[in-house]
């Protein structure tokens, strides 16, 4: 070996790697401009590989649960006498929630409020897990075929693992909520305190864009808000536990290194149509809408010249006697 | 197999010869990038592909140019599903560090070849996690990356170094060959 280290001579290779370094650098940049630069090669390449990782998962997949919990094959029993603890706990929540469940169906039938959104879900196999330094992500055996797209969210029994960010026809790839990129608003119980929910590759995320005139505590629930229309709203995603310096993180109720089956939910809310510009600052001041303006008169000076006065638009009209009071859903709950 | 003398006499498998270093660093790319985990996802995997890079770098630069250094880089980045150009840049670099001081690197042997590939591997890793901190940083609310699955990388690579040199260094013998003038 040591005479294969002396026997090659050095190169004149000073100027292709400076060529090469500047190529890399642009690649970095065009990268970051770009960053679904390589998201077609990708699906291609799993879309490809899938039958081979299905026949590969399944031997490698007792090695790797056993692997998973090695770290806590000593405290196997006292998490045994906690997970006791913690099932007769919610078992009581669970009567709670089934009572409360019936409730906000009386009151949703009683105000009309609007039905939430119906979800089709499609049932999918964990096939690929990649566990990089700057990238947390999982392959999934459904694609465009199964109707699966880029920005539906993936559930496990538990909670969301992450979102779809690449589809091929067959496999798709999925963004955990623990990775660097992912940003998910979501809405923090009691309080409804809006956020986002910022992964940075640690196991439990951050939290982004909290008010500073709230105040948090541990235990609290954090579920997905459905700002932006991309998630539905009320997603299970975990709950809020200390960091030690004095902020909050979120303990994520899914387990995406265990998860063998996953739901990818259809969610799509059709856009609202935005309101008419010349309307939009008019209504929002509680002034009438302007009068379209007349056709325009040769030798005359063009509408836009024209001053225009704002008016006051009419009263509101008074709500209906017959709306819901706040006391009157106390009566009829009681 | 065909020794290195009958394999430099074969005009045929010239090309191939040629181009075992790159396709080595692109299978171990694809190795490395395989998206079943066997541990877990306790450890993340080894970076393979950075030790043809730094082999016949040392042993054979004229086989191991930086082109492919670049396609190498190239590979790793399109199949980990990571930002592109971090590896890519981050390989070239290393490959420069490594023809910069290739008479330091190519004098060590034993558990010294090691410490050198831990030097030249944690380059790497140091460049790709700069480059991913300054990509953050261009980024408004960004996190800068933990350092701990990058320390994680770099000790995986650094342990699966000498099995991967051992094949690495077998391929070279059986097909390139140690001599320049047998291509």
């Amino acid at each position: 070996m040591a005479n294969a280290w002396k026997i090659a001579r050095k190169g004149n290779a000073q100027l292709p790697l400076v060529i090469v370094i500047a190529l890399a650098v642009v690649l970095v940049l065009l990268g970051k401009a770009q960053s679904g630069l390589f998201d077609k090669a990708r699906a291609h390449v799993s879309d490809a590989m899938a039958p081979m990782l299905e026949k590969v998962r399944v031997p490698v997949a007792g090695f790797d649960r056993w692997m998973g919990s090695i770290t806590e094959i000593f405290s196997v029993y006292e998490q045994n006498l906690k997970l006791k603890d913690e099932n007769a706990r919610l078992r009581q929540w669970r009567n709670v929630a089934i009572v409360l469940q019936g409730r906000v169906g009386r009151y949703q039938q009683l105000l009309h409020a609007v039905p939430d959104p119906k979800m089709n879900a499609v049932l999918a196999r964990v096939i690929g897990r990649a566990n990089r330094p700057f990238l947390e992500t999982m392959i999934l055996d459904a694609g465009r075929d199964n109707h699966a797209l880029p920005g539906q969210a993936v559930m496990d029994p538990r909670g969301m693992i992450g979102r779809i960010y690449l589809t091929g026809n067959r496999t798709s790839w999925v963004i955990l909520l623990t990775d660097l990129n992912s940003r998910i608003p979501v809405t923090i119980a009691p309080g409804n305190v809006q956020a986002i929910m910022a992964g940075d590759n640690s196991p439990m995320p951050t939290l982004d864009m909290v008010s500073h005139t709230v105040v948090l505590h541990a235990g609290d629930q954090v579920t997905s808000s459905g700002d932006g229309g991309l998630l539905p709203a009320g997603l299970p995603i975990g709950t809020l536990v200390s960091d030690g310096q004095g902020g909050f993180r979120v303990a994520l109720l899914s387990d995406a290194t265990a998860s063998q089956d996953v739901e990818i939910l259809n969610f799509s809310k059709p856009p609202e149509a935005p309101p008419a510009n010349a309307q939009l600052p008019a209504e929002a001041a509680g002034l009438k809408p302007e009068a379209p303006p007349p056709p325009p008169v040769p030798a005359a000076t063009t509408p836009q010249a024209q001053p225009v006065k704002p008016k006051l638009a009419a009263p509101a009209p008074k709500p209906e006697a017959a709306a819901v009071q706040p006391g009157d859903t106390e009566d009829v709950d009681r | 197999m065909a020794s290195l003398e009958r394999a430099g006499s074969l005009p045929r498998f010239r090309f191939l010869i040629v181009l075992t270093p790159l396709l080595c660093g692109l299978i171990c790319a694809f190795l490395t990038n395989i998206p079943v985990s066997v541990l877990g996802g306790v450890v993340p995997p080894p970076l393979l592909a950075l030790v043809p890079i730094y082999f016949w770098c040392l042993v054979r630069p004229d086989l191991m140019s930086p082109a492919a250094a670049l396609a190498i880089g190239f590979a790793e980045d399109a199949l980990s599903g990571g930002p592109p150009g971090v590896w890519t840049l981050s390989f070239v670099l290393t490959y420069a560090l490594v023809a910069r001081y290739r008479d330091s690197f190519a004098g060590l042997s034993g558990v010294a070849a090691v410490v050198g590939f831990a030097a030249a591997s944690s380059f790497a890793c140091a460049m790709a996690y700069a480059i991913v901190a300054g990509l953050a940083l261009l980024t408004p609310g960004a996190h800068l990356p933990p350092l701990g699955p990058s320390v994680s990388e770099l000790a995986m690579t650094v342990v699966f170094y000498a099995p991967t040199v051992l094949v690495v260094s077998w391929l070279h013998h059986k097909l390139v060959g140690a001599s320049r003038g047998d291509i």
